[in-house]
This record gives C-alpha cells, structure tokens and sequence, in this order.
C-alpha cells in the first residue's frame, strides 16, 4: 500500500513539473527592434520626478523618460558648445555672448501626444530654481537670469556672465517636464505626487510599471522622433546590495551591471561565459565627509570636527593606499581632492595629506586630546573623541571601508560606530546635518564646476554640501576658475581652490574606482558614457540572430 | 461547542487588544515622536494632517490611546514614511507574500518530518536512527540565515538549479499562462521554504519518532499485530492517524517560529514579504511600518493558534473541553 | 597558532572531558544520572559546553591575536586556514579562530545573562500564579499569553528601531524579557502540582510566608523543568542574537559575534567560505548540544515523559 501511494506521488510531481517547465512563454517577436534588457540597479529610486532627486538609480531610470535640451558627446568637453549632440533643441546660436537662443525640434512629443514646446523648456527652469521644489541642481544653474518662450519653438536663456561652460550649464542638469501636467501640482507637494511614480515624458522610453522592492518596466517608444530604440523593454531590477546584483548578472538573471568593483569579482565576472566587459573612465570618487555643525542643533559648530587639527589628524592616520590596494587591488586610484580621473583637473602633484600616525598623535595631543581614563579612547573636558559613522546599507566597499577606517582611527585613539542605514535615510540625514561622518559616494557631472559648487560652496547648505563646509577663500578661487577664458588660467584657479579644501581636510579622499560594466553578450553597440552609463541605451542593439527567450517575449 | 467557540474567540480577541496596548505604550515610551515623519523627509503635507488628526498626535495620552485604537479598527495603521503607501497597504502587499513562504515551509516540513519520523520509527535505536536522529539535531540547530546563505549560493548562483532570489521572474511573468506562472512562482518559491521547512523538518521528526513509538506500545497497536496483518500497514494506518492530531496544533503554532524565521529568510532570499517589510522598515527607520508589522504579527499569531485549537477540537471529540 | 593558544585549547577539552567523567561518576548513585547519561549524544554535549565555555573563559589565552587587530589588509586578507591561521582570515585580515574564541565570550555570556533574566521573572512569575491562584493566577497567565502571541522577532525589531543606539547589556536584557513565558508555564504547572501533593499545605502549616514557602520550597522542586527550559531557551538565544547581529541590529563591530561574523563573512561566501563556515557550525554545534543536554535532562528528570 504504501509502495502504490509513493509511486502516485512521484507520476503525480512529475507529471506537474512537466507540465510546468514546458510552459515556456511564448514569444514570437523577431527582427531587430526586440530585446529585453534587465539591468540589475543596486538600490531602488525613491522617486521619478527629475529635479528632486540626484540618485544616480532615479537617474538611469529618468534619462530613460525625459529628454534634456542638448547632451554631451562621448568627449565629454564641457568647454564651448561644440561637443553636444541636439536632443529636444534641433539647433542653437548665440544672440550676444551673453544670449544662447534654442530652436525646438517640432517632431518632439511628450508621450500622451502633446507636442513639446518652449513653455515646458521655460516652465522646467523655472522649478528647478524653485526654492520650494528645493532641486539639488538649483545651484548648477544660478548663472542662468532667465529662460523665457519666445514662441512655441524658441527658447531663450539669459546668462548674468559669459564664460566657457556656458553651454554646459545651460544644458546640463535641466531635464524638460510637461508644463501641461505640472503646471496644476503645487510645487510643495511635488516630491510625494503621483506623477513621480507614474511620469509622463518625452523620451526614448515609456513608463509601464514600478512594481515596489521589485522592478521598473520601460517599454520602447516606437515613434521617438530621433529613432525608435532597437530594445523594446527596459527592465531595472532591484537588488538590495552589490553582491546580490553581481550575482544575478552572473547568473544570468540580469543582463547588466554599471560597476563591478573589486578585483575578484571582476574576475568573476570574466569568468563568466555570457558576459563581456566594458571598462570606463571611473565618474564616481568616494569620500568620508565631516560634519561641520553639531548634528544637534546646527547653529552650533560640531564639538569634534569644528577643529581643523582634529580634521587634520583624523586625514593622516588614513593609510589611504594601503587600503585602497587591500579593497581593490589597482582597479582604483587615490584621488587628490574630490575628484574623479574623469576630471581635466585631476592633478596627482597636488599637496595632500599624508599618512603619518605619529603626526596625528601628536596633533592630537597638542589640541588637548588626552586619554585620561586609559580606556584607549582620547578625550578632553568630559568629551569623547568618539563619533558615528553613515554608512549605506547597499554599498559593500563603503561598509568594508568603514570597518577598515574603524581601526585606523582606534590607532590614534577615535572610537568610531559604525551607523548602517538605508540610502534614502543616508540622503535625508545628510542633509539636514543630522551626523558626524558620512561615507558619500558621488557619481559625477563631466565637469567639476557645478558638482564641486554644488558639494562644497554655502549654495549647496541643506543641498549636497553635507558637512556645511564654507570657506571664503575656496569660494573667490572658485569663482577664479569659472570666470577663466582659458584652460591654463582656470587650471591655477582649481588648484588654489583644491589646495584650500586640502589644508583644510574638509574630507578624506578615499578612493575613485576604474569602473568596469559587465553587459550580456549578446548586447551590440554597447557605448558607455563614463559620467552616465545609462545615457546612450537608446543606442544600443540586440541583432535580430543573436535574439534569446526573453528577448522574443510579447508583452 | 458553540460557547466555548466564542469563549475562545474572545479571548483571543483579549490578547490581541492586549498587544496592542502594549505596542501604544511602547511607542510612547521611546525617545521622538515615531508617528511623525523623520525631519527633513518630503512629505506631502495633506497627509501629515491626516496623520496627526487620526493619531490626536498633539492631544494626551489617553485620548491618543483611544484614537489609536480606533485607527487600527479601520484599518489605519499610519503612513509608512519609506514607501509612498500607506502602512497598511504595503503589509497587505506583503502578508501573502509570507504566508505562502511559511504555507510551503510548512508542507516540506511536515512531509519531510513525517516520512523522517516514520523511518526513524522503524529503526528505532538502531544505526540509522542514531545517526539520522544527531544530524536532524544539527540541521536543526543550524541558524536560518547561514543555512539560507549557502542554499542561495549553492543552488541559485552556483548550480543554477533555482532563481537568485525574488518573487517571480520580472522579464517573463507577465506574459506565462497561469501554469506557467504557477510554476514560476513554485521555481522562486522552492528554495526560501526549503530552507525554512528544513529547520521545522528537523525537529517535526524527532518529534514525530517519539509519538510514533509511543504510540507503537499502545495496546490497539498490539492487538492489530497479533491478528496478523504487516508491521507496515499497522505503523501506517493506525499509529499515524492517531499520531497525526498533534500535527494540526503544531500547525497553529508554528507561526511564532515561521514569523521569526521569515525575518532573516526572507531578507537573505529578497522575498517581498512581512519579514522583509519588517526588516527593510527598521532600515528605514520607518516606524509605523514597524510597529504595524509586530501588531499584525501578533494578531497572526493569535489566530494561527485560534484556529489549531478549533480543528484541533473538531479532530477529535476527546479534547472538546474549555479551555483554561 | 603558538603554544600558549594550544594549551589553552588542551586545557578546554580537558576540562570538557573531566566534567563528563566526575559528572559520570556521581551518575553511579542516582538513577536519574544514570538515565542522563544513556543518551550518548547528552555525554558529548556536556563535554562539548565545558570546552567551550572553557576555551571562551580562557580567550586571552587561546587567541594568538586580538580580535579587532587587521592584521595585513593587503598580504592576509581571506587567507585559508594554515598552521598559523587554523580558521583562516577574514576580509580584514582578522584571525578568525581569535574571533571564534573571543566571539563565544560574547555568544555565550548574552545567551545565559539573557535566560538568567528570562528564567528568573518566568520562575518568580510562574511561582507566584501557582501559589496564590485565582486572580493573581488569572492575571499572569494572560500576561503571558499575551507574551506568547508576539512573534519574538518582531518586537524586538520594533525595540531596536524605536531605541537607536541601544546598549548591548540593555540588549541583553530586553532579549531576556522577552523570553520568559515559557518557563513561567511549567514552573505554575510544576506549582500547581506540588500543592496537591501537599508541600505547599505542609509548608503553610507551618506557618512559613509565602514568600519563604516559594522560595525555599517550591523553586527548588520545581527545578527540573526550569533547567531544561534555561538549557533550551539559551540555544534560542544564541540563534536569536546572531540573527539580530547578521541584521546589523545586534553586536556592532568590532566586537565579535558569531552572528556578526556571519554576516560580515556573507560577501565572500564563494572565495572565503571559512569565515563563515566556522562561526556557522559554532553555533550549530552549541545549540546542538544544548538541545541534547535538554533532552536527556528531560528523560532524567521525568522519567515518565519517555521519549526513546
């Protein structure tokens, strides 16, 4: 009796997963406009509304949905406006330096088949200088007076100076939102409206769905006035940290990754058969920030960092190198300032701090850091030499960075607590000043003067300068550099400016990694712009042999 | 039986106020104001309205207690600050979710404890029970997690005999018959609920040998044997009926266990579930969410073990008695 | 490994060893030792927590190296185990046998603190229902239904996200609080039946308190199911507090955990499997034996609850 049940049993699961594998999905897409590409996102983005948010996971899914006016070439040369390629802007020309006059290509839709016009291009300016939209790249553009419509296909942008990145200012951060849909949101409210998880816009690609902690589904527009994308679906998928990510493009469950990161698991990543690598100039440099203003009340200095020897110390009891080569071996460079290679400004002979323990000891105890109850942490009047450390969840390297910096600081005596959150609460308490020491991570522009204005300058308090960082020196050099006719005079200004943060030690440089993207194979014309990865997928091709399952899926 | 249905039942209905009571004081208790937003957080400010007029957030005490309660009648359960929904929606999102993970935890670990117990039983004291019964000891004592993390890498990454984690595949889901969506589902299933039924399987059988052979010295189980019929049929057929009533009060009450173990499975394997929510909330520092998940847990809880005792009184006429 | 590490090693088996053998010794005049000592697997698990516990209380002895010391970031990380590292490195070039040594001070110390609170409130809670019955009884007992419908997890999620920051011994202790229902069960049954066998008339007869009759009557009676549950409890425990730290809810580095150090392990599973192998099949060992030694203790003590 039991033998007959166990044989029913087993013809019954067998027959049920028979039935069940055969079940592949029928598809009978062929041809080269098929393809479904998964890209494997470390992180979800918080919302799809472009002027709120600078995650760069937001980014790859909104580059995706809305176009800008005009976008950098693969040169990436931010000087003067002839390395750009038109996007919603057919063509441009100078009315007076001071001037730039954008004619509207007319072929230019937003997705319910409205045609796009100069009013959105004006309307988009005017939110992302909005204080109540709060944009972080409201600081990009304070060169810009203002952008009116002349008529329906001519936009004109007002300059208050002329200077070489005009062009680049202009175009650079402002993404073009339909006026028609915004205009009735009130702007206080537009970080939580509906819009932001189901947007409308004028790209290559359509919004079909955001399925929370899973996916986000792109489907390809085939009437895009500049070409119908040859994959038809885009498919961002959710991981909750790198490994997971890593190994679900190894797998095969994903078909990209934008960063592989340290040498073993490029090496992994080689070994496996389906995937090809696409190295690039690394556009992401990491550093661990100070908080400038006590996390308390941030009218008052922080009660550790506030002193530049404290700073100073903390800089040189890093053995930057040392871990830099122990985490990714060569895959990544010790940057001279916050900069990444990718940078004209990039200069390795630039004075940085070094590593000297004993110096940092004896900094220490200079400024009254004593360790008074041998418990090997330094104190003075009662206070610690103790602080928290913010750290993302989703990052292995910043989380082995921070246990690697934990120790070099017990060394001279700090004691470090490593606070592990979720990157939206990362983003939140950085900006209102609610830490000690954050661990950011900065995927940047191709041109240091928004990004550094941005991050380092009194524009970007409760923006994107964490740490309330402020010195009037950087700032007039800053200007120096920006208002510079030529190259050479504005390479004197950067390193004066970068010459400040670093005597400064407003932040240690850690590390700016050579990224490398793993993309499945079967992938063609995989170009990668190394400020943005995501930029040119409208470009990319699945040839119509090289087609699998999942690319022939009807939806 | 009627009235001690409802006896029960409103006991249980105690308990759960109860909990919640004590989640209320909890929440009070602790440093901030946990039902506002984090400052700094965008958030819409019709709703923040909303909130602080359902909870009476600036009103006293016992008023809040009392709005508290009836918010979590309706339903309310607060906004949940991480994710643009309500807390409520994103547990009711997530429940069936676990609750198919811990339902097919469930199976595999009854059928595996089952067919494990009887084996035992068979060959009680002698080599292979020994030896089966120290490595169920093991596998039972092994931590959930660590046993997730190497069944992922094993199987998902390395073999590639199941998914790397998720609920189902995003590319191709959509577009399946419903058989094929079935199976999808069981392929994302397999490997969560292996690992949590593995653990419950261990100590379903060591538990399941002991009833069995204690039921085998019974004397209807002797007298069975003396009229002749096979040792197999007689394990079968009458011990394990006799045996199996346990199973539907183990069943009620494994949800404690299934509950605390979904936290680290399901974080390991990415199933969007109550334990993942949970988790990912407390990352968050969302603490509505939080404290929603651990009310509805407990109400779960409660009626996991409600509802054993009702079949458990259906099963068998013996037990049908009030409870204490 | 240098010798001193090795002796100390030795010293814990001995001592492991030894227990077993004195404990076996005594075993010859009782019958409820006796019946202990039948299952093989309750003998290897007493010697198996003598050993640790020995080796954990002898740690700065038996680690080489500290445990928090990164030893050579760039030539040791995730080496594989060698003489000079018997369990291998991590990814920070920490020595994980003095990780493992030193992670079970921590593992071991929250697990019995925690069920040392856990067991004393459900004793004295379960003491007090049995004893004055009625509505005291009626009261506790919802309480602890109460307890029980929680799912432990979930509350203490909700303590530690509402508490940031919280401290490791008030960690402890609220894990301790949460696990007390258990024990206050038994010990009331265990009070319940004592009554009727007339210990507790006697003892009032006699004109003790109550608080004396409780104390220096019942508990000790009811020590049997209080041990076992203390011995099952600590193994939850155990499982409890690594799972919190692989969350990064429990034990912060650089202190050790083995939880933690599962966690910290889990990006290189696939190149450094022995980071968290070791600490993995720590804990499944140790919960192992103490899941034995409860067994064993249950058959030994009431022997009419047989389960072989």
């Amino acid at each position: 009796m039991l033998g007959d049940m166990r044989r029913i049993v087993w013809t019954a699961a067998a027959a049920l997963l028979a039935l069940a594998s055969a079940c592949r999905p029928r598809g009978g897409c062929s041809g080269d406009y098929c393809g479904t590409l998964v890209v494997a996102l470390t992180g979800e983005p918080d919302v799809l509304l472009p002027p709120i948010t600078e995650q760069s996971e937001s980014q790859a899914v909104l580059d995706q949905i809305f176009l800008k006016v005009a976008d950098l070439d693969t040169t990436l040369n931010t000087f003067g406006d002839s390395a750009f390629t038109p996007l919603i802007a057919r063509s441009w020309e100078w009315a007076d330096p001071k001037t730039l006059v954008f004619h509207i290509d007319p072929r230019a839709r937003w997705q319910d088949g409205t045609p796009v016009t100069a009013t959105d291009v004006a309307f988009s300016y005017d939110a992302y200088v909005d204080p109540k939209v709060n944009s972080p790249y409201a600081g990009s553009l304070r060169q810009i007076s203002a952008v009116t419509a002349r008529d329906s296909l001519t936009a004109v942008f007002r300059f208050r100076q002329h200077y070489p990145e005009m062009f680049y200012d202009a175009v650079g951060a402002l993404r073009v939102l339909p006026a028609h849909i915004l205009r009735g949101v009130p702007r206080e409210q537009w970080a939580t409206a509906a819009f932001g998880h189901q947007p409308v816009g004028d790209g290559p690609y359509r919004f079909v769905e955001w399925k929370p902690g899973d996916h986000i589904e792109l489907a390809a527009d085939s009437t895009f006035f500049l070409g119908r994308p040859h994959i038809r679906r885009l498919i961002f998928r959710f991981t909750s940290n790198q490994q997971v990510a890593v190994s679900q493009t190894i797998a095969g469950d994903a078909d990209m990754i934008s960063f592989l990161g340290p040498p073993d698991v490029v090496a992994r990543a080689r070994a496996a058969p389906q995937l090809a690598l696409y190295p690039y100039r690394g556009s992401v440099h990491t550093d661990l920030v100070f908080n400038f203003v006590d996390p308390a009340d941030t009218t008052r200095p922080h009660p550790l960092f506030a002193e530049r020897d404290v700073r100073r110390a903390l800089a040189m009891s890093v053995d930057r190198a040392r871990l830099l080569q122990s985490v990714f071996g060569n895959l990544a460079r010790v940057p001279p300032g916050p900069m990444t290679p990718m940078w004209w400004i990039w200069d390795t002979t630039l004075a940085q701090t070094k590593y000297d323990t004993t110096g940092a000891r004896w900094l220490l105890e200079r400024q009254g850091w004593r360790d008074s109850d041998g418990d090997g942490i330094r104190d003075k009047n009662g206070v610690k030499l103790s602080f928290h450390l913010l750290v993302p969840t989703t990052s292995g390297l910043r989380r082995q960075y921070a246990r690697l910096l934990q120790d070099q600081f017990r060394k001279v005596g700090a004691e470090v607590q490593i606070d592990e959150v979720e990157p939206n609460v990362l983003d939140t308490r950085a900006r209102t000043g609610q830490f000690d020491a954050v661990l950011a991570s900065w995927n940047t522009d191709p041109s240091p003067s928004s990004g550094i204005a941005q991050t380092w300058t009194r524009e970007g308090f409760g923006r994107s300068n964490w740490g309330r960082y402020y010195n009037a020196d950087f700032e007039r050099f800053l200007a120096q550099a920006e208002s510079s006719k030529t190259r050479p005079q504005a390479a004197r200004a950067w390193r004066g400016a970068m010459q400040v943060l670093n005597s400064d030690a407003a932040g240690i440089w850690l590390y700016a990694p050579d990224n490398i993207a793993a993309v499945h194979r079967r992938v063609a014309g995989v170009v990668i712009r190394p400020d943005a990865w995501w930029a040119l997928i409208r470009l990319w091709r699945i040839p119509g042999d090289r087609l699998i399952a999942r690319d022939r899926l009807e939806r | 039986m009627g009235a001690w249905l409802a006896r029960r039942s409103l006991a249980a209905l105690a308990i759960v106020l109860a909990v919640v009571t004590f989640t209320f004081l909890l929440i009070h208790l602790a440093p901030g104001s946990p039902f506002l937003p984090p400052p700094g957080r965008p958030v819409d400010p019709d709703a923040l309205l909303r909130t602080r007029h359902t909870f009476g957030l600036d009103r006293p005490l016992p008023v809040q207690y009392v709005r508290y309660l009836a918010a979590l009648l309706t339903g309310d359960f607060g906004p949940s600050y991480s994710r643009h929904e309500t807390a409520a929606a994103a547990l009711a999102g997530a429940i069936p979710n676990t609750l198919l993970l811990a339902g097919a935890a469930l199976v595999i670990d009854f059928s595996l404890g089952l067919a494990l117990g009887c084996w035992q039983a068979a060959r009680a004291r002698r080599a292979g029970d020994v030896i089966a019964g120290s490595v169920t000891l093991f596998i039972a004592s092994l931590p959930t997690f660590w046993l997730a993390l190497v069944l992922l890498l094993v199987f998902g990454e390395r073999l590639r005999w199941f998914p790397v984690g998720g609920l189902s595949d995003p590319v191709t889901y959509a577009a399946l018959p419903w058989i094929g969506k079935l199976g999808d589902r069981a392929w994302h299933l397999a490997l969560p609920a292996l690992t949590l039924g593995l653990v419950g399987a261990a100590g379903t059988a060591r538990y399941q040998r002991a009833a069995l052979l204690e039921v085998l010295g019974r004397d209807f189980v002797r007298t069975a044997r003396a009229k002749g019929l096979r040792e197999r049929r007689v394990l079968l057929v009458h011990a394990l009926r006799n045996a199996l009533l346990p199973f539907i009060t183990l069943a009620g009450l494994a949800f404690p266990f299934l509950l605390t173990g979904a936290v680290l499975v399901e974080t390991v394997f990415a199933w969007p579930g109550m334990g993942k929510l949970a988790a990912d909330a407390i990352f968050s520092r969302d603490y509505p969410l939080v404290t929603a998940s651990a009310v509805i847990g407990s109400a779960m809880v409660v009626t996991g073990s409600l509802l054993a005792d009702v079949l458990y009184a259906v099963a068998d006429p013996r037990t049908r008695v009030p409870a204490p | 490994m240098n010798p001193r590490a090795w002796l100390a090693v030795t010293l814990a088996i001995a001592a492991g060893l030894a227990a077993v053998a004195l404990l076996r010794r005594r075993a010859a005049g009782r019958p409820a030792w006796r019946r202990f000592f039948r299952h093989p697997p309750a003998a290897i698990g007493i010697a198996l927590l003598v050993s640790v516990t020995a080796l954990a209380l002898l740690a700065p002895l038996a680690a080489p190296y500290a445990p928090a010391a990164q030893l050579d970031i760039i030539g040791l990380q995730n080496q594989a185990p060698s003489l000079l590292h018997p369990m291998g490195t991590d990814l920070y070039s920490r020595d994980v046998w003095s990780r493992l040594v030193y992670g079970a001070r921590i593992s071991l110390a929250i697990g019995a603190l925690a069920m040392a609170v856990a067991v004393t409130v459900g004793a004295v809670v379960g003491a007090l229902a049995g004893y004055f019955r009625r509505s005291v009884d009626a009261v506790l007992m919802r309480l602890v239904d109460v307890g029980l419908a929680v799912p432990r997890m979930f509350i203490l999620l909700m303590i530690v996200a509402l508490w940031e920051g919280l401290s490791l011994p008030m960690l402890v202790l609220v894990i301790g609080l949460t696990g007390w229902f258990a024990t206050s069960r038994l010990v009331r049954a265990e009070v319940l039946s004592l009554r009727e066998r007339g210990f507790v008339e006697s003892a009032r007869a006699l004109g003790a308190s109550p608080a004396r009759v409780i104390f220096r009557h019942v508990l000790p009676n009811a020590a049997a199911p209080i041990v076992i549950s203390a011995a099952l409890g600590i193994g939850n425990v155990i499982l409890l507090e690594s799972g919190l730290s692989f969350l990064g809810l429990g034990v912060a580095p650089p202190i050790p955990s083995w939880g933690n150090m599962i966690a910290d392990g889990a990006s290189e599973l696939a190149t450094a499997p022995w980071s968290t192998l070791f600490p993995g099949l720590a804990i499944g060992l140790v919960v192992m034996a103490l899941n034995a030694v409860a067994d064993a203790l249950r058959d030994a003590l009431d022997p009419s609850q047989e389960t072989a």
